[in-house]
């Protein structure tokens, strides 16, 4: 099955002033993501996540490189691609005059939609982003999560088959992201569109994506499966055994699954490849030395880790 | 858009009317004589639907910047194409409309008769206004994707700077020696001498709308290729997404 996403090589650097020195943004990013796949680029303010979702998006020309998105060229094909794309961004921005309904009706017809299937599509975008009862408010008088709404059911007017979410959920409440979240994952698994996430909140990274990719100065220097990712640096799951007594005499790094061990008191920290599989062997271990756990506490490997991992490593 | 943005409605009609009565009592006041009259009102008409058509175009990409959805519109597949002619369209529309208002405010409270060239010299003169509008429109355009939102006051400085040169409410003749060189090159200058002929003053030019339709096709060209330029210049330098910030 061909790449939904498949970039080599993209640069891209932005002049300060009319004769300023160019202040590179993206460096030689290589990127692949397969269709369907829910993508994370992930990386701090100024680590070029935008920039690099506005050149597949095209609406900016790379410097060097090239990229496929749906196996079109984004420069060279960029007006048939643009019918099959679509982008929401945080900061909603729309026509401040028009209602949220007159602002889908004008992004259909942009579309190339009209009449019935106009007017239909954007009743059913009305319904699926709770927008029915704020359809002739104008744009100025919405909320921030109406108005991130409205930019997540404009990105779907035209069912899009790949969509690019630049930080979704930033500056909504935590009750609207979480919304917004299970609408992305929902939205995906009924559809099956691609969507390619920038986000620097990990959670969310860690609650949607199948796959991340870490930018940091412009350049791609992680990309994987989170497990993999989490196996690439030597992470792993924590799992605290805390005994009524003395720990169990064990040769802890000699159990399975298990990357490295500290031992204080009565209490033992391991480090696990997975902590879910590897946890009844450890436990049964323990029971046969006899010695009793007071507590055991699990903390599975979370992206913050792996972020922190990758973005204090030095370049 | 224009439905729910007063401004925008407002504009078609305040304009025009202050255009058409401020000038016209001033003719009144100066008790100036019919084909006076004629000449300077023919002025006031033409600035303002040369202004409201022009707007238009301009808005085409205005709107977008002052709501910071530029880079929503670029994402769809619509070309520069579309949005030219689009609104080049509700700009004729709406310019036709006030021409029609102005002319019957002219006839109405000044006596001053709109359509005496008939059908065919109003066709070629409307038809100058539109092309010039256009071309005032794209030169915005390219300079808004230029520069931003510091461009705007483009979107109503060209305009009376053009009809400046060209001889809005008076003869060409009498701007200064040099600016009467610049006027040769507006062609607005032909198409506003070619109307006020029907109004018993003689042509300055020989062939008024072969130069005035020449230049004008010539300029529409060139303002078009500019608009193509700076689309790409700003696909290259990121414009579209610092509008849309």
């Amino acid at each position: 099955m061909p790449l939904a996403i498949s970039a080599q090589g993209i640069g891209k650097g932005f002049r300060t002033g009319l004769w300023g020195p160019v202040k590179q943004v993206l460096r030689q990013v290589d990127l692949t993501v397969a269709p369907g796949a829910i993508f994370g680029v992930l990386g701090p303010n100024g680590a070029g996540k935008t920039t690099l979702i506005s050149i597949l998006a095209t609406l900016l020309l790379p410097d060097t490189g090239r990229a496929r998105v749906l196996g079109l060229d984004v420069v060279r094909q960029a007006a048939a691609l643009k019918e099959r794309i679509n982008l929401a961004a945080s900061g909603a921005h729309f026509l401040w005059c028009m209602t949220v309904a007159d602002n889908l009706r004008f992004y259909g017809r942009l579309y190339g939609l009209g009449g019935r299937a106009l007017t239909d599509k954007v009743e059913k975008l009305l319904d699926l982003f709770g927008l029915a009862e704020h359809r002739a408010v104008t744009f100025e008088r919405l909320s921030t999560g109406l108005k991130q709404r409205l930019a997540l059911a404009k990105a779907l007017i035209n069912d899009p088959e790949l969509l690019f979410l630049d930080e979704p959920t930033s500056g909504l409440d935590q009750e609207m992201a979480q919304h917004i979240r299970e609408e992305t994952l929902r939205l995906n698994r009924e559809t099956g569109v691609t969507m390619l996430l920038t986000t620097h909140n990990l959670r969310e990274a860690e609650m949607l994506c199948t796959e991340v990719a870490f930018l940091k100065g412009g350049r791609l220097i992680s990309e994987g499966r989170i497990p993999d990712l989490q196996r690439r640096l030597g992470l792993g799951d924590h799992l605290s055994l805390i005994f009524q007594e003395s720990p169990a005499p064990l040769d802890y790094d000699r159990l399975p699954g298990v990357l490295r061990h500290t031992v204080q008191d009565s209490r033992v920290d391991l480090v696990l490849d997975r902590v879910d599989e590897r946890l009844p062997a450890i436990l049964e271990a323990v029971y046969l030395t006899g010695k009793k756990l007071a507590k055991v506490v699990v903390k599975p490997v979370d992206l913050e880790e792996i972020y922190h991992e990758i973005t204090h490593s030095p370049e | 858009m224009n439905r729910r943005n007063v401004f925008a409605i407002l504009e078609m009609g305040f304009w025009p009317l202050i255009g058409i009565f401020s000038v016209g009592l001033l003719t009144r006041f100066l008790s100036l004589e019919g084909e006076t009259v004629a000449f300077i009102l023919i002025g006031a008409v033409t600035m303002n639907t040369v202004q409201i058509a022009q707007l238009d175009l301009s808005y085409a990409l205005l709107y977008s910047v002052w709501s910071k959805s530029l880079k929503h519109e670029f994402i769809a597949p619509v070309r520069l194409f579309h949005i030219l002619v689009g609104s080049g369209l509700v700009g004729l529309v709406r310019g036709l409309l006030v021409f029609v208002v102005m002319g019957c405010l002219s006839v109405y409270f000044f006596d001053m008769d709109l359509g005496r060239p008939g059908p065919a010299g109003l066709i070629f003169f409307l038809l100058g206004i539109f092309l010039n509008a256009a071309i005032i429109g794209a030169l915005v355009l390219a300079l808004v994707l230029r520069f931003g939102q510091r461009a705007e006051v483009a979107a109503w400085a060209f305009s009376y700077l053009m009809l400046l040169l060209c001889g809005l409410y008076y003869p060409v003749s009498v701007l200064p020696r040099g600016v009467q060189f610049l006027a040769q090159f507006i062609p607005m200058t032909y198409f506003l001498d070619y109307f006020r002929h029907f109004y018993g003053f003689p042509l300055v030019s020989r062939h008024p709308l072969l130069y005035g339709f020449g230049q004008s096709v010539i300029y529409l060209f060139l303002s078009y290729g500019l608009v193509c330029l700076t689309l790409k210049s700003a696909y290259k330098r990121g414009t579209l997404l610092r509008l849309s910030d």
